[in-house]
Order: structure tokens, then C-alpha cells, then sequence
């Protein structure tokens, strides 16, 4: 097997990142003629109840919306170069503001719902690998299949309304309006400047109001990492070493854990890191059903309310987070397998 | 706009009665002083969003429900009353019909301890009109004081607001009209800013404002939660009696539902759904509390074009429509019928379509369209929304098009799309009949009629009556209030017999409180202001 040179690894980061500017543009200029596309704008989503039609057209001149869309385009492209995604037209919030007020509790919840999906999944997984066909793996596969295809908003009402009564949670928020006033804002990650106000009742609130929503979030994801570690380990006690190692007289459970489990954990961490990425997708509708005040809850409001610069500017923001965690996923893939070059 | 053009026809009554408004002696806010504050913290969830706390930035429910605690305006609005009285104002006067004198009460002062003063309040007013905000109601509502240009820009009138003295502020109004003082309540077209705060040409960032109401603000994160704590410098008849109000903000009303259920928060305030409201009054740990309210549901008829040009078709549809099935099969009972466009409890409301229609009668329908040669089944296209007016109005469309089919007179097709698109296509006359919602500005009769009667009303829906307009500027031009009611009246009569629209039901306005709460009651009334200095929690 030969190796490329040392070089090619840094050139690769160097290709990706700058493969970057080219597809958040095209991400931006897409969002940009979709949502101008769709019938509605800002003017007519928050006063066409209480306007005729012509105090409609003239707030829409007078905002320049009537303007020719590359026009618009144009002045758009100018203020994102320099960052200036200006604010929000339904409620008042400078843009930058809300995806770092809000992205704090999107982050804190996949983080948690990973966490929760790589503790249960991959232990489960491998039992399932390990005692293939018997009622274990059975019973295992069945609880994948039916946590990833159950409807993220249904698990999470099923937990509200009972489960949480039961165990004293609470059912939505992320906090109780006295922890959100009483603790410092340092981090925007209310879960850390909880912790580092030392607030041990504040912690216990906010860990008490993550337990659901991650819980329901990483149950969704979690099917995906049973499957998938079960699978590769599958194939990997089939492999030629495996059965070598078989062969010596080793122990099952060392050929399992020393040699089979982290050779099939290779392709198991490309995946589980673009699963991470998908779940700021996933966590809008956690986050709508929880009322968590996250980024996706706040991207539902401003897409219904047709506010351009919040969706394009949290869009760009969903978009850079997405193409960093796959070019990271790359990174690790190409640290831990000499066989990964690019 | 309408409303703009409606002032302009003006008529040439004689405003000869003063307006005298109570000042803070008057007993329908205060609380009691020597208990102010003594209360414990309490939670308001709600679904409503706030769109702006500065004043110049708002025109929605979300944002006045706090600027009615944190602004003072010169007049405002009791408790179950329409009737206005003097807030940072001690009285407002007209000396005659075009000048309106409002007396500051003395020693008033914002949160931050500055004086509230006449500069302040001409300053709030052209701060408004000068920053233009799309979402600001000041260009919407103050037509007697500005003017609109041809491409929207709106100017307030020069030497519109005159400031003899630092008490003294006088309006000078550009034609008659009584509707202005009623405008005043109205945090979002008149709050009562500081000078020394609030910039003049853009709005102030929400975290940062400031009044002199009986609250301020202490903390503001947007779409979670805002908290307001006992202002130590106001000293208005309004005291509250808790130190601190949290107000915590959902996204479903599910979520809202089980929060109040569960005692995460204290009192649920808009909006439950129906079937929640309905299931929480079998809950014994909560209570169900309801007012008067003042949101109401009309069916538009397009009368330019179509089928709803013809008057015997809309009076046989307004004969069939059995209001109260709707209000019980689609709502739960948690609404009203509705027999006017003007809901009661407003100087001068009658139930005209009662009075024209009776009780449901699909064979006095039929000799309705016998008598005008039409024949059945009638053809009409309804439109509806299932978005921004919750999902029971799909519930609603649905039983209108069974009652409507069930005559044996209509076949009813419904059809429905997302707002955005609803709200563009019905001024195109994709439909003959549709459904909107209202909710009133200001405490006043006026303001459910003249939007909707006068020049095709905002949803342009072509009708066109010359008596109608009439009527509208004689009730806007003169301050004696029998004679406006008595052309409520006459206006809600011509609507019963023209029927360019179909009143619905009228929302109740409700709140559910949990244990040791007090005074919900008292502010649920169809201003939907909620008064959090007449709320406490005890314990």
C-alpha cells in the first residue's frame, strides 16, 4: 500500500476552506431568489391584516423592495462581505445578535442530543453486532428502526405529557424566567454561564430543562448509529485479520473490542459527524415543540414572517456551520487512517 | 390611505364639548399604595411576538401588551370601561373642533428619574413620524396631524403640536375629528418617550428603552422572555402590586397549554386554542377566566364582481348563516355570535343583522333570491386561511359551507392558501366571499366601521355608498356622543341591509390563571390591555 507525500493533507484543509467562500455563496444567492420567489414578503406577512393595498405598495417602495432583485442582490452580496446582515424586520433584532443569542441553545442541544444518541446507540449497536440473530439484536434493530422513523414532535409530546410530570421536568424552555434573569450572560450558552456562576440552582435548572428535548432529539438519532455501528461490525468480523486473530486462540471478547470494534468505528465517524451536522436541521422542530429558543425555532418565525435578512443570515450561518463540521469530519478521517488521502 | 382619506371628507360639525378626563383621583387602576410591590413574582406566558418596544416600531398586540405598562400616553383606557380618562395627561380638552389642549399631570418622570415633560411628548410624535417604520403605527393612525404624499411619505403637519409651556401640549388639528383623542390611548402611535434617550431619527434597541409607566423594563431577550420590575418613579394612579412581572413567550399554543398546567408559568394569556381552553376548564388546578373581548371573524363578500354582486344573494347568505353553531361546532363555545360588525360594549353597538335576519331561515333565503330571479343553487367560491388565524378556522369554513349547502340555495366551493398569498389574491377577487379577522386601534366604534365600510373598506371588496361616507365623517367630526352612537347605529343598519360583509363571532377574552393569583378578572375586557399592576400572586 503506498502513502501520498506529508504535504497533500494541508493542502487539502487549505483547498476546503477556500472551497467555502464558493458554496456559502451559493447558498446565500439560492435563499436569496427563493424567498423573493414565494408569494408574501415582510410588508404584507406583518400589516396586510390592517392595510389596503396601496399603503402596502408604498411601505414596499419605501423599503425597496420594489427595487430590480440583482439591485437588491447586489447591495445584499455588499453588507454580507462585510458581515453586515442588518436587522431583522419582525422584531427589531440585529441579525448577528439573534444567531449568537440563539445559536448558544441550538448548539447546547445537539451537543447534548449527540452525546445522548453516541451513548446509547454505539453500546447498543455493538451488542446487536456482537450477538447477531439472537432476540438482543432482534429487539435492538426493532428500537433503531422505531426511534428513527418515529416523528421527532410525536416523541417529544409523548414526553411532555407523560413523562415529565412523573419526574418533575419541566416541559418547555430552556430554563425558568428566573434562572434566564438571574444568571450572567458571559457565553451565550446558558448551560456554561450557568455553571460558571457557580448557581448551583440555575445548573439544576437548566439541566433539568435539557433533559427532554435532548433526550427526544438524541433517541431520533440514535437509531442511525445502532444501525450503522451494527452493520460495520458485521463486516468487520468478517475480515481477514479478524479471523487470523481468531485463529491464534484469542478471546472473542478481545477480537471484538481490540481489533474488530475500532477498525468498524472508521466509516461509523464520517458518519456520525455529518449526522451532527444534520441535526441543526433536525433540532427545528425539537426546538418548536419544546419551545427551546434556538436557532431553528427562530428561522420557523422568520420564514413565516417572509423576513429575508433573518432567514438569509441565519441560512449563511446554518450553511458555514455544516461545511466546517464536514471538513473537520475529513480532518479526523484523514488522522486516524493512514489508508485516507486526498 | 383609508383612514387619511375618510378624515379628508370632512364634515363641518362644531366640536363644542370639552373633553374633561379624571385625573389620578380616579379609582379604576389604582391599587392601593401603602401594599404596592408586596405581591410575588408572577410568570404571563403568552404566544404573542413583539415586533418593537419602541413605541416607533410597533403596531401589534405583542409589543403594546408591555409599552401599556412601561409607556404612559396622555389619555388611556380603564377597566371595562370605553369611556378614556387622563393618564400622563390630566385632562384633554377641546377648545374647539380642531384643537385639542392636553394639561400634563405635575411631576411626572421617567424610570430614570428625568422629567416627563411637553418637549417629551411633541418629541415622541415627530420622532415617529420623522423614523418612518414600516411597523410603527404613528404614519398609520395620526392622519389628523400628518400628511401622506403620493409615494407614502408621511410628514406631520407643521405646527401640528404646539408646547406653550412645559404642562401644556395642543394639537392642532387639520379637520375635525373626534377619533383622534381615542388614538392618543394607543402606546404604538402615542407612548410618551424621553428626549434624552431615544434618538431622533431611529428606534431605540428594545433592551435599552425606557418610560414612565408604572413598570420598566429590567431584562429583554426577544421571542423568550422580558421581565419588569416596579418603576420607583412613577407616581400615576396605576401602582402595581408585585415587584416583578415575568412575561415568557411560546411559539404553540400546546406548549402554553402545559406550561399553565404544570405551574411553569402562572397565567396563560393569548392564544389557546378552543379545544385547549375547553379541556383546561375541566382542570381543577387551574381557573378559567373570561371577559368581554373586542378580536372579531367577518365574512367579506366580494361586491365588485361575481355572484356577491348581487344584493339578494349576500342577504340570502346572511339569512342562512346560523351563528351559533359555528361558535359552538368549530369554536367550543369559546366565542361569541356575533350579530354586527361592532362588537358589543362599544358606545352606540346594536345587533342589526339580528334585528334584520332573525334566527336562521333558509325559506325566507329562498324568497330572498325568488324575489330577485335568481336561481339555486347559488355558485360561490369561499376563500379561507389556515394560517395567521389559528386552525379552527378551517373548522369555521367548513361548517359555513355545510349550513350554506344544507339551505338546498348555495353549492359551496371552499378553497384556502397560506396568508402570504391569501391576502393578495382576495384583493384580486379570487373569491366571493372570504374571511378576515380585526382587531380594533382604539376603544371606539368608529374603528370597526370606517375601515371596512367607507370607499371598499382596507380589503377592498368594491362596495361604494355615498350615505355610508356621509354618515362616517359627521361621527368623526363632532364630540357629542349620542349623536355619534345614534350614527353607529344607522351605519351598522345599512351594513345589515347592504351586507357587504357577514360579522362571525366575537373572541372572548380569556386567561387561565393557577393557584393564589388574583385580579386576572379585572383586565380582561375588550381593550385587551393587560394591566399587570392590577395582577398578584399571594404566597
Amino acid at each position: 500500500m503506498s502513502r501520498a507525500g506529508s504535504g497533500s493533507l494541508p493542502r487539502y484543509i487549505l483547498q476546503r476552506i477556500l472551497l467555502v467562500i464558493p458554496m456559502i455563496w451559493v447558498i446565500l444567492t439560492l435563499v436569496f431568489f427563493i424567498l423573493r420567489v414565494a408569494p408574501g414578503d415582510p410588508v404584507s406577512a406583518a400589516l396586510g391584516g390592517k392595510l389596503n393595498a396601496q399603503a402596502l405598495e408604498q411601505r414596499r417602495e419605501a423599503l425597496g423592495f420594489n427595487r430590480p432583485l440583482i439591485a437588491q442582490y447586489w447591495d445584499y452580496l455588499s453588507s454580507v462581505i462585510h458581515l453586515d446582515f442588518g436587522t431583522t424586520f419582525s422584531d427589531n433584532q440585529p441579525v448577528l445578535h439573534v444567531i449568537r443569542d440563539n445559536g448558544g441553545a441550538t448548539l447546547t442541544l445537539t451537543v447534548a442530543a449527540f452525546l445522548i444518541a453516541l451513548l446509547v446507540g454505539i453500546p447498543l449497536g455493538l451488542l446487536a453486532g456482537r450477538y447477531r440473530d439472537s432476540s438482543p439484536d432482534a429487539l435492538i434493530r426493532l428500537f433503531g428502526i422505531l426511534s428513527y422513523a418515529a416523528p421527532v414532535f410525536f416523541v417529544g409530546f409523548l414526553l411532555q405529557f407523560y413523562v415529565a410530570e412523573p419526574l418533575g421536568l419541566p416541559t418547555s424552555g430552556d430554563a425558568s424566567p428566573i434562572t434566564i434573569f438571574t444568571v450572567p450572560t458571559k457565553t451565550h450558552i446558558l448551560l456554561v454561564d450557568a455553571f460558571l456562576s457557580g448557581n448551583t440552582d440555575a445548573i439544576e435548572d437548566v439541566t433539568k430543562h435539557l433533559v427532554l428535548p435532548a433526550v427526544t432529539l438524541g433517541l431520533v438519532i440514535c437509531g442511525v448509529f445502532i444501525r450503522l455501528v451494527r452493520v460495520n461490525l458485521l463486516q468487520t468480523m468478517q475480515a481477514d485479520y479478524v479471523e487470523a486473530a481468531e485463529a491464534r486462540g484469542l478471546k472473542q471478547r478481545n477480537v471484538t473490542w481490540r481489533h474488530a470494534f475500532r477498525n468498524a468505528m472508521v466509516p461509523v465517524i464520517t458518519v456520525i459527524g455529518l449526522q451532527f451536522a444534520l441535526l441543526l436541521g433536525g433540532a427545528i422542530l425539537t426546538e418548536q415543540t419544546f419551545n427551546w429558543p434556538g436557532i431553528g425555532q427562530k428561522l420557523v418565525f422568520y420564514i413565516n414572517n417572509r423576513d429575508y435578512g433573518a432567514v438569509q443570515g441565519i441560512v449563511t450561518f446554518f450553511a458555514i456551520a455544516v461545511v466546517l463540521i464536514s471538513l473537520l469530519v475529513d480532518i479526523v478521517n484523514a488522522l486516524i487512517d493512514p489508508r485516507v488521502r486526498y | 390611505m383609508i383612514r387619511h382619506k375618510v378624515l379628508a371628507l370632512t364634515g363641518a360639525g362644531a366640536l363644542a364639548v370639552a373633553l374633561a378626563a379624571c385625573g389620578s383621583s380616579n379609582s379604576s387602576g389604582s391599587g392601593d399604595n401603602t401594599t404596592s410591590g408586596t405581591g410575588s413574582p408572577w410568570i404571563l406566558g403568552t404566544t404573542d411576538t413583539v415586533t418593537a418596544l419602541d413605541p416607533a416600531g410597533s403596531y401589534d398586540l405583542g409589543s403594546s401588551t408591555l409599552e401599556y405598562n412601561l409607556y404612559q400616553t396622555l389619555v388611556t383606557v380603564p377597566p371595562n370601561s370605553t369611556q378614556i380618562e387622563g393618564d400622563a395627561a390630566k385632562s384633554c380638552t377641546y377648545n374647539n373642533p380642531k384643537t385639542l389642549t392636553c394639561t400634563l399631570n405635575p411631576g411626572e418622570k421617567f424610570s430614570n428619574g428625568d422629567p416627563l415633560t411637553s418637549s417629551d411628548v411633541k418629541y415622541s410624535f415627530e420622532r415617529a413620524i420623522k423614523i418612518q417604520d414600516a411597523n410603527g403605527a404613528a404614519i398609520y393612525l395620526l392622519g389628523s396631524i400628518t400628511t401622506t404624499a403620493k409615494d407614502g411619505t408621511v410628514t406631520l403637519n407643521k405646527g401640528a403640536i404646539e408646547t406653550p409651556d412645559d404642562q401644556t401640549v395642543v394639537f392642532h388639528l387639520d379637520h375635525p375629528d373626534t377619533t383622534f383623542q381615542y388614538v392618543l390611548t394607543y402606546p404604538g402611535a402615542a407612548a410618551i418617550v424621553d428626549e434624552d434617550v431615544f434618538p431622533a431619527d431611529k428606534k431605540l434597541p428594545d433592551d435599552q428603552i425606557i418610560g414612565s409607566g408604572p413598570y420598566e423594563l429590567s431584562q429583554y431577550k426577544a421571542g423568550e422572555q422580558a421581565v419588569l420590575e416596579l418603576n420607583p418613579n412613577y407616581s400615576g394612579p396605576n401602582q402595581g402590586k408585585t415587584g416583578q412581572v415575568f412575561v415568557k413567550y411560546y411559539t404553540e399554543p400546546s406548549a402554553l397549554k402545559l406550561a399553565v398546567q404544570n405551574g411553569e408559568i402562572d397565567v396563560a394569556w393569548r392564544s389557546l386554542a378552543p379545544t385547549d381552553v375547553a379541556a383546561l376548564k375541566k382542570d381543577s388546578n387551574v381557573t378559567v377566566a373570561t371577559g368581554k373581548g373586542s378580536e372579531i371573524r367577518y365574512w367579506v363578500w366580494n361586491v365588485g364582481s361575481g355572484v356577491g354582486k348581487q344584493l339578494a344573494v349576500r342577504q340570502a347568505a346572511a339569512q342562512v348563516i346560523d351563528r351559533e353553531a359555528i361558535a359552538k361546532d368549530a369554536y367550543d363555545n369559546t366565542v361569541d355570535p356575533l350579530y354586527s360588525i361592532v362588537p358589543p360594549g362599544y358606545g352606540g353597538q346594536k345587533d342589526s343583522f339580528k334585528e334584520a335576519y332573525g334566527a336562521p331561515n333558509p325559506g325566507k333565503a329562498k324568497q330572498i333570491l325568488q324575489a330577485a330571479g335568481i336561481s339555486t343553487p347559488v355558485n360561490i367560491t369561499v376563500g379561507w386561511t389556515p394560517t395567521h388565524y389559528g386552525p379552527s378556522t378551517e373548522d369555521e369554513a367548513n361548517e359555513l359551507q355545510r349550513q350554506l349547502e344544507a339551505s338546498g340555495l348555495f353549492k359551496v366551493s371552499l378553497k384556502s392558501t397560506e396568508w402570504e398569498q391569501y391576502q393578495t389574491i382576495y384583493k384580486q377577487g379570487a373569491y366571493d366571499l372570504w374571511i378576515l379577522g380585526w382587531f380594533p386601534d382604539y376603544p371606539d366604534a368608529d374603528d370597526y366601521l370606517s375601515p371596512f365600510m367607507v370607499d371598499g373598506g382596507f380589503f377592498q371588496n368594491g362596495y361604494k355608498n355615498q350615505q355610508v361616507d356621509k354618515l362616517v365623517a359627521q361621527e368623526q367630526g363632532t364630540s357629542d356622543q349620542a349623536k355619534r352612537q345614534q350614527i353607529f347605529g344607522q351605519l351598522q343598519d345599512i351594513a345589515a341591509k347592504d351586507v357587504p360583509f357577514i360579522p362571525s363571532w366575537v373572541g372572548q377574552n380569556t386567561a387561565v390563571y393557577g393557584k393564589g393569583m388574583t385580579g386576572v378578572e379585572s383586565t380582561l375586557d375588550p381593550s385587551f390591555i393587560f394591566r399587570f399592576w392590577l395582577v398578584t400572586k399571594n404566597g
